[in-house]
């Protein structure tokens, strides 16, 4: 393989991982402070997609400014259908086993995932990209699709945002203080539940990000929460779970991973995702960036 | 590890010696062995309903076994698929491409799936909680990834049709057949639970802290759990691609996975028959939503969604354990 | 306690049985009941509007005339979602549960491998117009099906003998991982090694079928620069490909070919490439039979658009399955059957006839190449369509005769 291919497959397979890093940042976070794996994080991050897609055929067209109304639109309206969710129905199993918190997120994958195929129906979508991500980009006379250089960015400008909120404001010091210590937390006056619904909302926020980042990259149908939640769950683990940082490292292995395999692997580059996911869960359970517990 | 603790007056498990109790049970056995007779004479109608009951058999079988290691052991497990799958696959490739005999294709599954269950189950005993779910998740997915992507073996996507089936087995008769291997199986478990093997694994289940300190193999128990309850498993997977006569790479899938979880749960998992009852009401009801109205089925997944939902929320002990509170609020 | 409420349990649950037995065993009305096994939501959505909108056409025009038979027709769909298992059960239930006298087959041919299956099994005829896996006709056949779509075999040889004569020595696959696929890529390369054995296949790229995002996969199917690529994604895979692959660049380094239908071209818009090299199963503005119009007419004057392929070739299996039934006299599968072989009818694509040893209609495919026309204002059209007539890519009736002895 020529040195131009490999920085184009590069590119390619971090574009891959930064928008899984994305998705699955959300459902890390979550479990960070809640301690609950979210299966319903890939039907959120779906019906972000699908809202992408109503909101920009109703504006039409696929300049900047939609696409932009579209990245301050719809992220918040997730989080906000999250914080519903949170305060109705999650809350009321923190305290579970968690088969039961397992199968509460199940339950909601079931029916967010139809009430998806109801509203917007089983036809693949997708949402124009804006002129300027459309076209492609010259790499050692190769072209690479601009939208997927403009995800590559976007996951570390995410990476570090997210870095920012929660090792330099206050909020982010009461989110870090939950997840080592709920109790003390608690007992210091500060409103835990409070702190937890934020997260949530945080996390659906990132899915919801996902989803529209997605709607512009590919089709979406009804298929693609299920896909993703797994993917994400891999990345979760690899990295462990309730780390960012891990995340991240999580998405690129995944997303390189993948893209470089497929040459040698073919098809079976598939397969990896799920081999290095028992290969981490068997070597070290919390993942490389995770603290065991107990 | 568990919440609900077994109340010791509802406690099922307790061998049942009430005379009562056999003639009730010993009716059931013949009214099922009767059915298919009746519903033969209802034309096309019947032998769809015996197709259905033979399915409910045996999602029930495979739904039993995954409450030996959720509900009796508290290892919650999102792979059972897994061995379900490497129980169908077995049948089908045996029969399909080797032409080996049904029985022994049948016999071959349920050893194929423990085979499966020693090597996952050797590293998955080794996590606790919420890892042991991700593992057996992870293993499961890996499995369907390399179903699907082995075209040439096990047809990949499109699965393996047209698994023969041995001219004497009419839907009657392969309902009959299934009955009988689900009663020996049922019976076997109930040996099972009630063995000495099935008090400890109860213990573990219940103090895993205090089951090591009477030294009590935890690791050890709990493995050979797991593999008991993938060889069950593997017997309902090599039955059902029977019953179909394919394998299917969805039987690998995660999502098929949660079945056996949602009748437990629904059904009651702490009880022997709990999923039994939980797979046939589910499976009954999406029937009878088809027959009632063809616009009801459209929705079946926000129904079950809702059901699972409001038995999270209000009764994790499943329509057993609701009966049981009910009778024990009747009787003060 | 337990005892007594065991034994009310057990009546309860048989007194249910017997209600629901009561219940799903309602009479059937005296209308012709046809089972439709869809493939309703995800990329095979579009195609489905257009078979639907096909048959209901049909169904309208003869219940309109009195029915056949004089009993009218009467459809049922079912969603097989792509998978293979949900189509064998949706199948098995039209059949004992809904009492439908006859089967329309899915959109995918994994699908349909499995549904043919059930239709032997209760010894109903189902036809295929759209799923066209080869191995229905050969390995997999039975004599309850009939199919009235270019088989994978007759696609993948068609385009071999169309991108043979393009100055390629490098070509490129990349397809859905499934029957089709499999079958349409072996097909095409076996036909090529005989047209040009100095062609290469460089690289053969598979994707699960449902895949929504190809970027994983273009960059490996144009590392090894393919100067053509032959392609067997379809429907909304294809289009979804088509427009995430241009920004790569892939269309103008390789000749990129594959299933052009009406649909697809509607779905892609302005985004298809000009002057990509396309095959279609039977694209209406280029049939000129009278048939043909008279249908485009009524169709474009219900839907308000022009039929793609799936609907004609929907509609042209339900003229050969009536004419079957009106001949034999009866609904009676296994009676019908013996009507079909060697079945001649009058379809929109001209006279076709049912080849008695496999049941496969003598049909072809049309191959262009992509183009704007001033009449088609939202997509592109194919021009200098050439028919490649069945009989020049078909299997003989010797080569099916050797697959079927060389399965057992």
């Amino acid at each position: 393989m020529s040195i131009e291919y490999f920085v184009f497959m590069t590119i390619n397979g971090l574009s891959q991982g930064m928008l899984l890093f994305i998705i699955a940042s959300g459902l890390s976070l979550v479990f960070g402070v809640l301690r609950v794996i979210n299966f319903a994080h890939g039907s959120l991050y779906m019906i972000g997609a699908f809202l992408a897609f109503s909101i920009s055929s109703l504006v039409s067209g696929g300049s900047l400014f939609n696409f932009l109304l579209l990245l301050l639109v719809v992220p918040p309206a997730i989080a906000i259908l999250g914080f519903i969710l949170e305060i109705s129905l999650f809350r009321r199993v923190y305290r579970q086993e968690h088969l039961l918190q397992l199968l509460l997120t199940y339950a909601l994958v079931l029916i967010l995932d139809d009430l998806v195929r109801i509203v917007w129906g089983g036809n693949p979508r997708n949402v124009p990209r804006p002129e300027i991500l459309a076209g492609s980009v010259d790499i050692f006379g190769l072209a690479l699709p601009t939208y997927n250089v403009f995800i590559m960015f976007m996951g570390p400008v995410i990476a570090l945002g997210l870095w920012w909120l929660l090792h330099r404001t206050r909020a982010g010091n009461l989110i870090r203080a939950a997840v080592t210590f709920p109790d003390t937390l608690g007992a210091l006056g500060v409103n835990v539940s409070w702190v937890m619904t934020s997260t949530f909302m945080l996390g659906c926020w990132l899915a919801g990000l996902g989803g529209v980042l997605m709607a512009a990259l590919a089709n979406i149908d009804l298929g693609i929460g299920m896909e993703k939640i797994i993917e994400s769950f891999a990345v979760v683990v690899i990295g462990g779970l309730g780390s960012i940082g891990g995340a991240l490292l999580g998405s690129l292995i995944i997303g390189l991973g993948v893209t470089f395999f497929q040459l040698p692997l073919g098809r079976w580059a598939l397969v990896f995702p799920y081999v290095i996911m028992a290969l981490v869960l068997i070597w070290r359970p919390w993942g490389f960036f995770g603290k065991p517990e107990r | 590890m568990l919440n609900i603790k077994l109340n010791p007056e509802t406690n099922i498990y307790e061998p049942e010696t009430k005379t009562r109790h056999r003639v009730a049970t010993a009716l059931l056995i013949v009214v099922f062995f009767i059915l298919p007779f009746v519903l033969a004479h209802l034309g096309r109608t019947g032998v769809y309903w015996i197709w259905v009951t033979t399915e409910i058999i045996i999602m029930s079988l495979f739904a039993m076994s995954l409450n030996l290691i959720l509900g009796f052991g508290g290892m919650v497990s999102f792979g059972h698929a897994a061995f379900f799958g490497v129980g169908a696959y077995t049948v089908a490739l045996l029969m399909k491409k080797a032409a080996a005999p049904l029985l022994l294709a049948l016999a071959a599954a349920p050893l194929m799936a423990a085979v499966a269950a020693v090597i996952i189950g050797w590293f998955c005993v080794r996590l606790t909680g919420l890892y042991f779910s991700i593992l057996t998740l992870a293993f499961s997915q890996l499995l369907y990834m390399v179903a699907f992507q082995w075209y040439t073996f096990t047809g990949g996507d499109d699965g393996l049709h047209g698994v023969p089936r041995p001219d004497f087995l009419s839907p009657t008769n392969f309902y009959l057949f299934c009955l009988v291997i689900f009663l020996i199986c049922v019976w076997l478990m109930r040996m099972l639970v009630n063995s000495s093997f099935g008090l400890t694994i109860r213990t573990i289940r219940e103090n895993m802290d205090r089951a090591k300190f009477i030294g009590v193999n935890v690791r050890f128990y709990q493995w050979l759990n797991f593999i008991i309850a993938g060889a069950f498993a593997g017997l309902a997977g090599g039955l059902f691609a029977q019953l179909n006569r394919f394998a299917q790479t969805e039987f690998l899938h995660w999502s098929r996975s949660a079945e056996p979880i949602l009748a437990s749960l629904v059904g009651g998992m702490y009880s022997l028959m709990g999923p039994t009852v939980g797979s046939a009401f589910l499976m009954c009801l999406r029937i009878v939503l088809q027959q009632a109205h063809k616009g009801l089925v459209e929705y079946w997944a926000i129904i079950l969604g809702l059901i699972l939902l409001v038995m999270v929320l209000f009764a994790p002990g499943g329509l057993i354990g609701l009966v049981q509170k009910i009778i024990k609020k009747k009787n003060g | 306690m337990k005892s007594k409420s065991k034994m009310k349990m057990t009546v309860l649950f048989s007194l249910l049985l017997l209600s629901f037995i009561l219940v799903a065993n309602q009479a059937a009305a005296e209308t012709i009941k046809l089972g439709f096994i869809a493939d309703v939501s995800g990329i095979g959505a579009t195609f489905f509007k257009s078979q639907k909108a096909g048959i209901d056409l049909f169904i309208e025009e003869v219940n309109a005339a009195g029915g056949i038979l004089g009993k009218k027709l009467e459809l049922v769909v079912r969603d097989a979602q792509l998978k293979p298992d949900i189509g064998a059960n949706m199948a098995r239930e039209l059949i004992l549960s809904e009492k439908c006298d006859f089967l329309i087959g899915p959109t995918s041919s994994a699908v349909a491998l499995a549904v043919t299956k059930v239709a032997l099994e209760y010894k109903k005829i189902i036809y295929f117009h759209t799923s066209n896996a080869e191995a229905l006709t050969t390995t997999d056949f039975q004599p309850f099906m009939f199919q009235v779509v270019p088989n994978t075999g007759i696609e993948g040889r068609g385009m071999a003998v169309a991108l043979a004569g393009r100055q390629a020595q490098n070509y490129g696959y990349i397809g859905p991982d499934y029957a089709y696929g499999h079958d349409q890529y072996n097909a095409f390369v076996k036909k090529m090694a005989e047209l040009k054995p100095e062609a290469k296949i460089v690289e053969t790229v598979w994707v699960k079928l449902g895949e929504t995002n190809y970027s994983p996969f273009i960059p490996t199917l144009m590392a090894k620069n393919p100067e053509a690529v032959f392609s067997s994604f379809w429907g909304g895979g294809l289009s979804t490909f088509i427009k995430q692959a241009k920004p790569y660049g892939l269309f103008k380094k390789a000749t990129f070919s594959g299933l052009f239908d009406l649909d697809l071209l509607r779905a892609t818009g302005n985004d298809m490439p000009e002057g990509l090299v396309g095959y279609a199963r039977c694209p209406f503005y280029a049939v000129n039979t009278p048939e043909m119009k008279a249908f485009v007419q009524k169709y474009y004057g219900k839907n308000k658009e022009y039929p793609a392929d799936w609907a004609i070739m929907a509609y042209d299996g339900m003229i050969a399955l009536t004419e079957a039934v009106k001949k034999a006299g009866t609904t009676d599968s296994e009676k019908v059957v013996k009507v079909l072989d060697g079945l001649k009818f009058k379809s929109l694509r001209g006279d076709l006839f049912i080849r008695p040893e496999d049941h496969m209609a003598n049909v072809g495919i049309y191959v262009g190449v992509t183009t704007k026309d001033a009449k088609y204002k939202d997509h592109l059209i194919m021009k200098d369509v050439v028919a490649i007539p069945a009989e020049k890519v078909m299997l003989s009736v010797d080569e099916v005769k050797k697959l079927r002895a060389g399965k057992k």
